[in-house]
């Protein structure tokens, strides 16, 4: 019963080296694998904002370069028309909680497994596969003045209310805000059903046992449990709201009528493309970026601070 | 040659924590080593360093003679069974176990003889074109076996493998383990937190505590002359019995006085444990529940105790009492003081003894088999080597 | 708000199954018209497109003319071939730098690998447009404008940040053992990508293929100023293209957008489950 037999030790103990031959291999797979996605996103993302950085100080038409300095930028911000796309921006992020609340509801709906929910679901979600490029041609064809809309309204007897909002000032915006309103429903109801989808079952189960009505268990068991969805989702519409809009407006308005429908995205285009002010168009571009990156850290913060 | 070496091995993690303290262990060539203890302890640690899963901090690990720390995992000629299977999904049971094989280029009709051989041996031979879902748990726990057999290495190191099967499973799957293992004479390293299994499968068992050797040992051994008070409790199932108590000198004899109780001890425990140096001095006394009896006759060394619990498991009886003393539970976290616990012993009493709850019963210590530790390190009393 | 279905065994229980009932032929109804919501857009290409230019003002009549035309006025062929082309090897390139990356974040720890991580994870948030400039400038430098792979290169480098994050969440759920088993087994950790981690990762290449497919057909910016030449346009710009010249007749905007959208919805239809799988991956950490 002793402890242990001495040893029959072929080599005297000693220091055995600091990282094993394994760990090293590891360390280099690790990041030789690595390599083509850095070179990638490096040389293709992140040092083109690193230039759009340099050439927002630049006045540029796309032949000559000509280094101008802090002014390019205190000169943008004078610019109005910029101002008239910021508002135009900011206009449309009143169009975020609909481009919300609606696929929430419509996911609670599908949540409740009526007959057929599979098939309404598929529905659903297949003008998420169609491009914005397509979704803008048939709103256009919808807010025309010889369009849907106003047949629509004409059946129902209120053919005084005709609109043309596409060639409206203040209505152009809100036809594009319409619009991408139903760009977004396919993909967040797909985010929040799966958000219901992993909800336990079970504590739905418990509170109705212990009375809850239907709106009190929505409120204090569905909603903070999608709590997480719903902040991605928003980041995401947001996030759409300030680029991928670009499509909608190419196709539904070309930014007009005037200015009214010009956000960030088109303008950098326009600028840029339109108007060969390359050095202007990437200050805007900067701009865009700023604004998005808030965005992401503000919810980032949000998220780490409830998760702790 | 195949043995197994540690020498004076450590390893500890970047943040400070030590998994293994000085590690020495040597395991023969073809025997049955079975790393026990609670988890945490530093087994699964020692036996990754083997594999070379894990880097080794201090200290050398020889496989064959040949020290390994700086060998790739592949190059040591090892095989390892893992807790859960570790099977590849994609593959079928005769591809999961001809891989190793295949990735050296061993010639086809070579993997297929090696890998018909270890299923018939391990019973796999229908399931061979199947793939791991279509499994049951017990029959992956082969094919991890199997890949392992194919292999036909110096060495099998098995984590934990029974630990996912249920308990009747488990029971066949240990008697195959060990008939398998005998069978083929390689030197296998075992790791389990389940004390049966070291007991009834390991040709030696080495106990380990919070990174420690605490003894290695045949079963046997162990059991009858547990090095500490940790491994005292930790063999055998319900575990000893430890009480704090004292030794007196009384009427030219020694007693020992537990609780409100006391009993005589055979003299010859003062020489073969040193008792003369531990009068008057607070020690642990371990007794094995067997080692409890109903009191016959007028047995010298009777003491009382109230019955709180019966448990009847039909081949014996479980009886917990009470005395009025306190009993002494070794927990599996490294103070090295054990904390005293409320005034409970358990008795194996035979199926058809009559005791029920409430009762005071009277019972006496089988002098034979006394255990005494010293209280504060749990080392025990008992002189020799 | 699940509702679970009860036997009534009295008079109040009777009554709340009506009520319940009620409520869920309320929601087929709503979804009923919600279907009809969504289904609008396709409705109206297809019903549009099968009129002639002349039809549509009036309003009345239908003809399979505008179709018969439609390669006249769109070529049609050589757009989509250019779109397919464009994809496929985007999509390709995505999968190899993603696959390699996602595993190598996802098991094989290195010094700075979490920090390299944020950064081509964080690269998601940047919008288009900031890079649109210089990214423009940089390509026409090389000389890839007119080239399928300008635009390649660039969409590949705009989906491959997503597409990483996918698959090292994917990559992470692989039991860490089996790769030890892979090692014990004689594999190096190239060999554990290659030959266990890949086969184990279809899922998620579907996954991501669907993703990107989908997000690469429908562009427009990208396409339209990386690929100006008419020989290289991709089915989208081309009917962004058409649109903008207003002279067009309406059936054949319709028409044009019928072609484009009807690959990205096959692809969606054949390989919905991927779809759903994969924009929630993301969030079960």
């Amino acid at each position: 019963m002793s402890l242990t037999t001495s040893l029959a030790a072929t080599s005297a103990p000693r220091r055995a080296p600091r990282t094993s031959l394994l760990t090293k291999r590891r360390r280099r797979v690790g990041v030789v694998l690595v390599l083509p996605a850095l070179a990638l996103v490096g040389l293709l993302i992140a040092y083109p904002i690193g230039q759009a950085v340099y050439y927002s100080f630049t006045s540029w038409d796309g032949l000559t370069t000509q280094w101008i300095g802090p002014s390019t930028w205190t000169q943008a911000f004078h610019n109005p028309t910029m101002w008239t796309a910021l508002k135009n921006n900011a206009e449309l992020l009143l169009a975020v909680p609909f481009a919300l609340g609606i696929p929430l509801l419509v996911a609670v709906m599908l949540h409740q497994r009526v007959a057929g929910w599979k098939i309404f679901r598929s529905i659903y979600f297949l003008p998420t596969a169609i491009s914005w490029v397509v979704i803008g041609l048939v709103a256009e064809h919808f807010f025309a003045y010889s369009g849907t809309l106003n047949s629509l309204l004409s059946d129902v007897g209120l053919s005084s209310v005709h609109t043309n909002m596409l060639g409206q000032e203040n209505e152009a915006l809100i036809a594009l805000g319409i619009t991408f309103v139903f760009s977004m429903i396919g993909t967040n109801t797909m985010l929040f059903l799966t958000g219901l989808a992993t909800l336990d079952q079970s504590l739905e189960e418990a509170a109705r046992i212990d009375g809850a009505g239907a709106w009190r268990i929505f409120r204090h068991i569905t909603l903070p449990h999608l709590s997480r969805f719903i902040q991605l989702a928003f980041v995401m519409t947001v996030i759409s709201a300030f680029s991928a809009l670009f499509s909608l407006i190419f196709v539904m308005t070309g930014g007009g009528p005037g200015y009214s429908t010009t956000t960030m995205e088109f303008l950098v285009y326009q600028t840029g493309f339109n108007q060969s002010q390359f050095g202007t168009a990437a200050l805007y571009g900067i701009i865009l970026f700023v604004i998005t990156a808030l965005v992401g850290i503000v919810q980032l913060r949000l998220i780490g601070a409830k998760d702790s | 040659m195949a043995e197994i070496v540690f020498d004076q091995v450590a390893k500890v993690y970047p943040g400070g924590n030590t998994a293994v303290q000085n590690l020495s262990l040597h395991v023969a060539d073809g025997e049955f080593m079975v790393l026990v203890g609670p988890s945490g302890c530093g087994k699964t640690t020692a036996l990754r360093m083997i594999a070379g899963l894990e880097e080794v901090s201090d200290g050398t690990i020889s496989i064959g003679g040949r020290v390994v720390n700086n060998v790739l995992p592949k190059d040591r000629d090892i095989a390892m069974v893992f807790q859960n299977y570790a099977l590849y999904p994609q593959m079928t049971v005769a591809q999961n176990m001809g891989f190793a094989l295949k990735i050296r280029n061993v010639p086809k009709d070579e993997i297929a003889r090696r890998v018909g051989e270890a299923a018939k041996i391990l019973r796999l031979t229908e399931y061979l074109d199947r793939r791991p879902k279509a499994l049951s748990g017990g029959q992956r726990q082969r094919v991890a076996m199997g890949r392992a057999i194919v292999r036909e290495p110096q060495a099998f190191l098995m984590d934990e493998p029974l630990s996912n099967l249920d308990a009747q499973l488990r029971v066949e799957m240990r008697t195959e383990i060990s008939r398998i293992q005998r069978l083929l004479g390689v030197a296998t390293i075992y790791v389990t937190h389940d004390q049966t299994e070291a007991m009834t499968m390991g040709d030696r068992v080495a106990v380990m505590r919070g990174g420690i050797l605490q003894q290695v040992a045949t079963p046997d051994d162990l059991y009858d002359h547990p090095a500490n008070a940790f491994v005292a409790g930790f063999i055998g199932s319900p575990p000893m019995n430890l009480l704090n108590a004292v030794v007196d000198e009384r009427d030219g004899g020694l007693h020992v006085r537990f609780g409100d109780q006391s009993v005589v001890v055979p003299e010859r425990y003062r020489q073969s444990h040193r008792l003369d140096a531990y009068v008057g001095r607070p020690l642990l006394l371990g007794v094995r529940p067997e080692d409890l009896v109903a009191a016959t006759g007028d047995a010298p060394g009777r003491f009382t105790a109230t019955v709180t619990l019966r448990e009847a498991l039909g081949s014996e009886i479980l009886a917990h009492l009470n005395f009025g003393g306190e009993e002494v539970i070794v927990t599996d976290d490294t103070t090295t003081a054990p904390a005293a616990h409320s005034s409970r012993v358990v008795a194996r009493l035979g199926a058809r003894a009559k005791v029920e709850v409430g009762e005071r019963v009277e019972l006496t210590l089988n002098p034979e088999n006394l255990h005494f530790f010293d209280a504060e390190s749990g080392v025990t009393l008992r002189g020799g080597a | 708000m699940s509702v679970a279905t009860t036997t009534p065994t009295s008079r109040p229980a009777a009554r709340s199954q009506v009520r319940r009932r009620v409520g869920r032929t309320a929601i087929f109804v709503a979804m009923t018209i919600m279907a009809i919501i969504m289904l609008y857009p396709f409705a109206v290409m297809v019903l549009i497109s099968f009129k002639t230019n002349a039809q549509y003002l009036i309003g009345q009549g239908s003809s399979t003319q505008t179709w018969q035309q439609i390669n006249s006025s769109l070529p049609v062929w050589q757009e989509l071939w250019n779109s397919t082309v464009v994809c496929t090897l985007s999509i390709a390139i995505i999968l190899v730098i993603g696959v390699m990356a996602g595993f190598s974040f996802a098991k094989l720890q290195f010094r700075g690998g979490n920090v390299v991580f944020l950064g081509i994870v964080s690269a998601m948030m940047v919008p288009l447009q900031a890079i649109l400039i210089p990214e423009f400038v940089n390509i026409a430098k090389t000389g890839l404008t007119n080239n399928y792979l300008g635009a390649v290169v660039v969409y590949a480098a705009l989906g491959a940040p997503f597409s990483i994050f996918l698959f090292t969440t994917y990559f992470r759920r692989i039991p860490d053992e089996l790769i030890e088993a892979g090692i014990v087994d004689g594999l190096g950790y190239w060999g554990v990508l290659w030959r266990l981690a890949l086969p184990m990762a279809l899922p998620a290449i579907a996954t991501v293929t669907v993703l990107q497919f989908i997000q690469i057909w429908d562009d427009l910016l990208v396409g339209l100023l990386f690929l100006q030449n008419p020989n290289e346009r991709t089915i989208t710009v081309g009917l962004a293209a058409l649109a903008a010249g207003h002279t067009t007749s309406i059936p054949l905007l319709m028409a044009g957008s019928l072609v484009s959208a009807a690959p990205a919805m096959i692809v969606y239809l054949i390989f919905q489950r991927f779809l759903v799988r994969g924009l929630t991956m993301g969030i079960d950490r």
